[in-house]
């Protein structure tokens, strides 16, 4: 319980005006982007340095009560859900740029810069942050680091764990540690690596130094239409079977492009089957010589209409496009599940096929819109929750994310695991998988204040049953059996 | 595995003794033999792989048993359309890139040690890398998924076979560069690349500030180095794409102020210059090395510090470095083991005011009596005990391998 005496702790180590509690203002925190989950918090507190982060982080030790940072509450699993009794830390208010330097291409920056914000910051020298989630406008560096989030060009740039140098961090006794260094390489294990991706389970990342890559010297793009999703499909697989690992290879079912056209005018045909959107960048005379390749390849597989970006305006169109899919599906349908899941990309017809077969039987439509490079879906689901088809769409949701792991792939390739799949970890790892993980967590945080109930499953929040049956490592190399 | 195949990979050192030395030897062949093998051990642990890094870190005495893995050298499976592969962490690098190549793929990792013949857990667990970690990354970054052996046996598998994944704790990076102190590493699943069809090196003659300044200006083009490193002498800039790519970029590179008089490497130039490279950074039996990580324009100021501690101590020093990422890598000749530690000690106390980090790998006998691994351990070190005491609580796995810092 946070009473008045505990409250006023914390106004007077970070400031009244950094220190929420007035009901009606606490409910603006009760959900991330994933809106199905709502928690209010018992404060929350908006603190402006490291130093107040690190007091706020020790008062709650002291008193064993729960914390949940959170940057612009974008995230899509839950991951920023706030805990009851607990306090929420926003790093709403960390939003400086605290070093740029251009000679050794990184900037320092306080979590709650956004994606973009970054990018911006260094346009002028030619430079630029590559991870570009979606949501890139308004998402915080911040909850990059926790999520490890990727996005469209991570096919050949990776994801936040590969553009991030250092952290420095505050663990849940209120420590402040520093994680990674001024090189690639460290001193013993990469605790950077290893922080980044844990969802704000094991500490808060307060100053972030992230590497910059210059921009390339030429960028291609081209949309490509195709009578069916197997034909795109197959046209992906040829450009990877060919060696080219391009920028971004996006694909958008007939429905996805439905939705964004209604959204954005981006241009995309409306009746085609599927789309590709693939990107190449890098020096010119490579770009050229490959996109020529790439072409020939999407006339091989039955494109029906190849559109080339002429301009920087007419590229960014269509990235418009493609990144406001999501919300763009509010304008066919009133109600949606954003799905996130991975297969191999050599399964991705199979995946499409037994989503549109679960689609069917449960009644409603699925629009799909996708990273086909490195088989990361998007699958959107469509409902009414006045007609009462919340419930339905929700299972569908998550038997499509199982299906992804039923199919040699994972829960969550960008968006996390957060409140909303933990209990579907026990799918893709087994008991032991996940007591290891849980001994991580509890390295760092032996107390378990520190974002609890998020990513790990536990009994309070799934159920004291046992995950479903998967088999054990050495059960599969014919070790040990279970009956 | 029943105890008479245990037995059977299980040698009397009289058998043959590796070094450093120890009572018994497993040479497990699968995860379920290398997993019964620390079930069934009770005291100290080396695993070993290829030998290629076995004494980097903390020196490791007399360790009950040795645990060879270089008999799990399975390739397990490989996706060439998923640009995936899963191995036997006991497969070396070699024969990994051999059967990759017929799909025309490999794995994007060049470390000094290649040519001794590493294997992939000791890349990772040495957390090591070469020039292309430029364009590709360290070993860490091509890792997607990882199954351990801790030392109670318990068994623990994280990532998976996909290449985007964000689906729980990533496990790999925890033993990416735990230098066998944390568990087994016993199968790995990485990501390839595909195998660029054309390579052009250049070269130009550089002091350690012309190379920082070359660094720095192929860096601020478009060129798209995929390496970028300086031997000493000369800066070596290498490019990878097509044949019509290259061939544009590295006329277009010596365009640039900072490289003219760079010419190009041909024939067997090429690889001879990027192998001399490797053996420099790997070093020999009685040399020591020592890899440090800076801030790339810190370059000169590193050179110097070397310099300045060399030359009281009666060693012969020599750099290379990895400009661009300001991965550095000094080793040490002549001289005798006193000469030796002291310019470790006094080199690493000047990276370290710095800002940098510094990690002794090989070093000449005798040098482990006179000064420790490790510099003063950074406040993180609280949270590197906290972990093994919650994976190996008993220390067994590799004894004294991070003294004095646990």
């Amino acid at each position: 319980m946070i009473g008045p005496v505990l409250r006023r702790e914390f106004e007077s180590t970070l400031g009244r005006s950094a220190v929420i509690s007035d009901p009606a203002q606490l409910r603006t925190y009760e959900c991330d982007g994933l809106t199905g989950y709502r928690v209010v918090p018992a404060l929350v507190v908006l603190p402006e340095s490291t130093e107040q982060v690190a007091a706020a982080v020790r008062l709650c030790a002291r008193e064993r009560i729960p914390f949940v940072a959170r940057g612009a509450g974008t995230g899509l699993s839950g991951g920023a859900l706030p805990v009851a009794e607990g306090i929420v830390i926003s790093l709403a208010r960390m939003r400086a740029i605290l070093r740029i330097d251009v000679a050794n291409q990184r900037m320092v920056v306080q979590p709650g810069v956004t994606n973009a914000g970054i990018s911006r910051a260094v346009a002028g020298h030619g430079l630029y942050y590559a991870p570009d989630p979606s949501s890139q406008i308004v998402c915080t560096i911040g909850g990059n680091v926790a999520e490890n989030s990727g996005g469209a060009h991570c096919l050949k740039y990776g994801f936040t764990v590969h553009h991030v140098l250092a952290l420095q961090v505050v663990l849940a006794d209120g420590s402040v540690v520093t994680l990674g260094g001024d090189s690639a390489e460290g001193e013993g294990p990469d605790l950077r690596g290893l922080f980044i991706g844990t969802e704000g389970t094991v500490g808060i990342a307060t100053e972030i130094t992230v590497r910059l890559l210059r921009k390339p010297e030429s960028v291609r793009t081209l949309v490509a239409d195709f009578p069916s999703v197997a034909q795109a499909g197959d046209a992906v697989s040829d450009v990877i079977a060919a060696g080219m690992v391009p920028a971004a290879i996006e694909m958008l079912d007939h429905l996805a492009i439905e939705a964004c056209e209604a959204a954005t005018h981006a241009g995309y045909t409306l009746d085609t089957a599927a789309a590709l959107v693939v990107e190449l960048d890098g020096p010119q005379v490579d770009c050229d010589g490959l996109f020529e390749q790439l072409s020939e390849i999407c006339h091989r597989r039955g494109t029906t209409k190849i559109r080339i970006a002429a301009s920087e305006a007419e590229r960014a169109a269509i990235w418009q496009g493609r990144k406001a899919a999501f919300a763009a599906v509010g304008r066919i349908s009133p109600d949606y599940f954003v799905q996130d899941g991975v297969v191999p990309r050599t399964r991705l017809a199979e995946a499409l096929g037994r989503i549109s077969a679960m689609s069917e039987e449960a009644g409603l439509r699925v629009a799909n819109v996708f990273h086909a490079g490195d088989g990361n879906l998007h699958p959107l689901v469509l409902y009414d929750q006045a007609a009462g088809q919340a419930e339905r769409a929700e299972r569908l949701s998550h038997d499509i994310a199982e299906l992804c792991v039923e199919l040699g792939g994972s829960l969550s390739g960008e968006h996390g695991i957060g409140t909303d799949k933990a209990c579907s970890m026990p799918r893709m790892f087994g008991q032991d998988d996940l007591a290891v993980m849980g001994r991580v967590r509890d390295a760092f945080d032996p107390d378990g204040l520190c974002n609890p109930g998020k990513v790990l499953p536990t009994p309070r929040l799934c159920g004291e049953r046992p995950g479903p049956y998967r088999p054990h490592p050495l059960e599969q190399a014919g070790v040990i059996e279970r009956m | 595995m029943g105890d008479d195949a245990l037995a059977a990979s299980t040698r009397d050192r009289s058998a043959g003794t590796p070094e450093p030395a120890a009572r018994a030897v497993a040479c497990p062949a699968s995860l379920a033999e290398a997993h019964q093998a620390v079930r069934e051990s009770t005291g100290t642990v080396l695993v070993s792989g290829g030998r290629t890094g076995l004494d980097w870190g903390g020196p490791v005495r007399d360790p009950d048993l040795v645990i060879d893995t270089t008999a799990m050298n399975r390739l397990i499976t490989h996706n060439p359309a998923d640009m995936t592969v899963a191995v036997q962490a006991g497969m070396r690098l070699a024969d990994l890139q051999q059967a990759l190549a017929p799909a025309g793929q490999w794995l994007a990792l060049d470390p000094p040690t290649a040519l001794a013949g590493p294997t992939l857990g000791g890349l990772l667990a040495g957390g090591d890398a070469g020039p292309r970690r430029l364009a590709h990354g360290a070993l860490r970054d091509l890792v997607i998924g990882a199954t351990v052996v801790l030392a109670d046996g318990t068994v623990a598998r994280a990532g998976g076979h996909v290449i985007k994944n964000v689906a729980g704790y990533d496990l790999g990076k925890l033993f990416a560069g735990s230098l066998g102190a944390f568990g087994l590493i016993a199968e790995l699943v990485l990501r390839v690349h595909p195998r660029p069809p054309a390579s052009v090196t250049l070269a130009v003659p550089a002091d350690p500030t012309a190379a920082l300044a070359a660094t720095q200006a192929v860096r601020a083009s478009p060129l798209e180095a995929v390496a970028v490193e300086w031997d000493g002498t000369r800066l070596l800039v290498r490019f990878e794409g097509t044949a019509d790519g290259v061939a544009a970029r590295q006329r277009d590179a010596r365009g640039l102020d900072r490289l003219a008089g760079a010419e190009p490497l041909v024939d067997t130039a090429e690889q001879d210059a990027w192998d001399g490279l490797a053996a420099a950074a790997y070093g020999q039996d009685t040399d020591t090395v020592i890899r440090a990580g800076t801030r790339p324009d810190r370059l000169p100021d590193v050179v110097e510090a070397l310099r300045r501690a060399a030359g009281p101590a009666g060693v012969t020093a020599e750099l290379t470095s990895s400009v661009a990422a300001g991965v550095h890598t000094a080793r040490l000749r002549g001289g005798d083991a006193a000469g030796h530690a002291a310019c470790l000690r006094d080199w690493r106390a000047a990276v370290r005011d710095l800002g940098g980090t510094v990690t002794l790998r090989r070093r000449r006998d005798g040098v482990d009596d006179l000064v420790p691994a490790w510099g003063p351990p950074a406040p993180s070190v609280g949270v590197l005990r906290a972990l093994k005491a919650r994976f190996d609580p008993d220390r067994r796995f590799a004894p004294g391998r991070f003294a004095p810092w646990f």
